[in-house]
């Protein structure tokens, strides 16, 4: 039973591994009812506490296209045991698979072998979008916007790809990505070992030569590290041009505002702020990234906008995947515990509009699109339909929401899978119960006051003593204003 | 004075009002002559704070445990007078610098930063603001219709208060029943039930009107699904809390709850409380006794509360104790 005033504690793990580089991190979030005594409860993250940081190894790879998963596995074994923690006491956090190393060949076989052994709940997650915001999150951009009232762009440089994550009174804008990174041309011996498609399409493009085995010191390494630097700041700006497309990955720059502040995060910001210089990362990797921090910091068009210095630079993804991947739903809500923890549901949101009457005429076509959107080769994918914008509800009204839902949810496919609902306002424990009330066949998760949208991915963890749930959520689209 | 009449010229003078701030958006009838109850102009040399937004005073609920982003439900009060026509939107007018006041004013439904006029608040503010107290007034005189508890099937007794005067003066008397009210209760109701739930209008009758159908039927589901067994249901005239003592000496329940209408605040007027306690006999002590208050539009949904309660008289049962004691029990 649901106890709400003990003080609880979670343990977190973030895991990133990167083009160049893998790193982990272990924290314990403080959770508390925040809500007076006479009040219902109100569960909510108070603390966040920092227990282990990993140092930063290389990214253990079998060759150009596969990742070593076993010697990523060590890597994660050995700093559990150096951190005192086992798997099964991770409740939440992401293991995120970022820039080139999400291209590997055997990355998302990898990346779920790993949630699933690096804890009972750690979220799988890749995606350059998704990479760019988590950075953002624990570069301290993302905490910035909400206090400066700027544009932040937040711009993550790894080994293979830049990350730009735009953010607004933490409201996200937009993002984009471009091959951009420290390993993109390798030296060895200070002659050039490595050259990157990307890169080899651009000096095509531009009409410049270097092959392997030129000298690090060639004019032509400068040009790159110039360009990118030149190529970033029209990024920025939005005036993307021609010859800018090879260096894209992805869509083109979607925000809208103008940015006024960018802060650097990742192993090319490590290069600009030196915030670990005791370990003197930079020499071990033989490739162009001390270059190319030289190229952004000496360039003219960058100057144009604030420069504001991150709190993590090279850490700043795995700290946001650790630490502010997870949220706390309602605290009361209906759960089914055999059916949790549950990954990667859908989201479609239905928005009533507030007007239960209108809202309910057109439910039956929401999880018709829902189930075209999800499971157009009906496979049975099951998804969350997220509840919004409902009118205040009386009991009756509630009734008849309930039957509604039933109704809807026996049309999908598989009308035996669990039926998950997301609601936005704090109804999700007398929903639940009146579904239980109706004796539906189906599992209920019901949970509220969880923020989601069409496009966005949940995981729910397992109910915690407080009877609340961790949630993911997997944001993918954009909040224009 | 005739009350409706009091509400009538208030209206009258708020809408005068509305009507001479908005004049730049609303549209005034040509052959309606414009009437200025005062100078739109400040006289003198004060250097009057302006505050943009919500100028009235109007309180609103802001949920407090969100994003920002998102727009719960903000359910507006619904207004217990005749002052209920929706305010003429303004037109976006020059972004203010900075208003400092406004992130303050997204968190409490207080009235913070509603600007002043000189040494007191401005007229709007302290019509508002008389408004809501006239409604608390309301809510403690009103009474609970009867169609209401006909609908939801409860029969009704009284305390040993006699009228509203004697239930300010005497609350002693309020934790009474009456002898009358002993008997119907003897007869009627089913005895040693495991929960007994009782309402009363305590002090806002507009609580029980607007919250304890909601409340009522959700809290009968939850029991319902959780096989918790229900005595008979009925409501008290003018009691008081402890009044669960009494019942609970004559029925001898496991669990009371008792939906009981809060004393009336400036900000609601038809807020609700569910009050519980184990096994509630003469000599109780009000440490025993637990509360969840705040049911009300803008507060706790009265349809999740009800459901909510379920969960906690479950607790109740299981650990035999409320209040402190459970607290204690529970460890």
């Amino acid at each position: 039973m649901s106890n709400f005033n003990k003080h609880e504690t979670i343990m977190s793990a973030g895991i990133d591994i990167g083009t160049s580089t893998t790193k982990l991190i272990i924290s314990r979030f403080s959770l508390r009812n925040v809500a007076g005594a006479s009040h219902v409860p109100r569960i909510e993250i108070t603390d966040k506490e920092i227990l282990y940081k990993s140092p930063v190894f290389r990214t253990p790879l079998q060759d150009e296209v596969t990742i070593d998963v076993a010697g990523v596995q060590q890597i994660i074994q050995s700093e559990y045991d150096k951190a005192g923690v086992q798997p099964s006491q991770i409740e939440t956090g992401a293991v995120i698979i970022t820039g080139e190393t999400a291209t590997k060949r055997n990355a998302s076989e990898m990346l779920h072998q790993l949630s699933n052994e690096a804890g009972d709940f750690l979220v799988a997650t890749a995606g350059p979008d998704l990479e760019g915001i988590i950075a953002a999150k624990g570069s301290g951009s993302y905490e910035l916007s909400g206090k400066s009232g700027q544009v932040i762009a937040n711009i993550d440089i790894g080994g293979g790809t830049a990350n730009i994550a735009v953010f607004k009174d933490k409201q996200l804008l937009g993002t984009c990505t471009m091959h951009i990174g420290g390993r993109l041309i390798e030296f060895e011996g200070g002659k050039v070992r490595t050259i990157s498609p990307p890169v080899e399409r651009l000096l095509q493009d531009q009409g410049y030569t270097l092959r392997v085995g030129d000298p690090q010191s060639s004019s032509t390494v400068t040009f790159v590290t110039t360009y990118m630097a030149e190529a970033m700041g029209r990024v920025l700006k939005k005036e993307v041009h021609a010859q800018d497309q090879v260096l894209l990955l992805g869509h083109e720059p979607n925000w809208l505002p103008t940015v006024d502040t960018i802060v650097f995060s990742g192993g090319i910001s490590e290069c600009m702020y030196h915030h670990e210089s005791g370990e003197v990362q930079e020499a071990q990797y033989d490739d162009i990234g001390v270059q190319l921090a030289e190229a952004l910091l000496r360039n003219t068009s960058l100057q144009h906008f604030t420069w504001q210095e991150p709190i993590e630079t090279v850490r700043a993804t795995v700290l946001g995947a650790g630490t502010q991947t997870t949220e706390i739903s309602g605290a009361t809500i209906q759960v089914a515990p055999h059916e949790l923890p549950l990954k990667n549901i859908p989201i479609y949101e239905y928005d009533f509009e507030a007007n239960l009457e209108t809202g309910l005429s057109h439910f039956e076509d929401a999880v018709e699109q829902a189930v075209t959107l999800y499971d157009s080769a009906k496979e049975g994918q099951n998804f969350a339909l997220y509840l919004c914008n409902l009118p205040y509800l009386g009991f009756r009204d509630v009734q008849k929401l309930a039957k509604a839902v039933v109704q809807v949810m026996n049309k999908r496919p598989r009308p035996e899978q669990p039926i998950i609902l997301v609601i936005q306002s704090d109804h999700a424990k007398v929903i639940g119960q009146t579904l239980a009330a109706l004796q539906v066949k189906q599992s209920i998760i019901c949970i509220d006051q969880i923020n989601v949208e069409t496009g966005d991915y949940i995981d729910i963890g397992n109910a915690l003593t407080s009877g609340v749930v961790p949630v993911v959520v997997k944001t993918l689209t954009f909040h224009t204003t | 004075m005739n009350e409706e009449l009091i509400q009538q010229i208030t209206k009258m003078v708020v809408e005068k009002l509305e009507a001479a701030s908005g004049s730049q958006t609303v549209q005034q009838n040509s052959n309606e002559q414009i009437i200025e109850l005062f100078s739109q102009q400040p006289i003198g040399h004060l250097n009057a704070e302006t505050v943009k937004k919500s100028p009235s005073g109007l309180v609103t609920f802001h949920s407090t445990t969100e994003e920002p982003k998102r727009n719960i439900a903000t359910v507006k009060p619904k207004p217990t007078t005749a002052y209920s026509n929706p305010k003429p939107k303004l037109a976006p007018e020059a972004e203010p610098v900075e208003d400092k006041w406004a992130e303050y004013r997204k968190k409490t439904p207080a009235r913070v930063g509603v600007g002043r006029a000189g040494s007191r608040p401005k007229t709007k503010t302290w019509l508002q603001f008389r408004l809501d107290h006239a409604a608390a007034v309301d809510a403690v005189y009103g009474e609970v219709p009867d169609d209401l508890l006909e609908q939801l099937g409860l029969f009704q007794v009284q305390s040993k208060v006699v009228d509203k005067e004697e239930y300010i003066r005497r609350p002693d008397l309020g934790r009474k029943l009456s002898d009358e009210a002993k008997s119907i209760i003897q007869e009627r109701c089913k005895k040693s039930p495991v929960v007994q739930i009782v309402a009363s209008n305590g002090l806002s009758a507009k609580a029980i009107e607007e919250n304890l159908e909601d409340v009522y039927l959700s809290l009968e589901q939850s029991l319902n699904n959780l096989n918790i067994e229900m005595g008979t249901t009925f409501y008290v005239d003018k009691g008081r809390v402890a009044v669960m003592d009494d019942i609970g000496e004559l029925l001898q329940p496991d669990v009371v709850v008792m939906l009981i209408g809060e004393r009336p605040g400036l900000v609601s007027a038809e807020s609700l409380s569910a009050y519980m306690c184990y096994k509630p006999r003469h000599g109780t002590i009000e440490a025993d006794r637990m509360v969840i208050s705040n049911i009300h539009k803008g507060g706790i949904p009265p349809v999740e509360a009800g459901a909510f309660l379920g969960t906690i008289i479950q607790k109740i049962l299981k650990y035999e104790a409320s209040g402190v004691s459970l607290v204690q029990k529970e460890g």
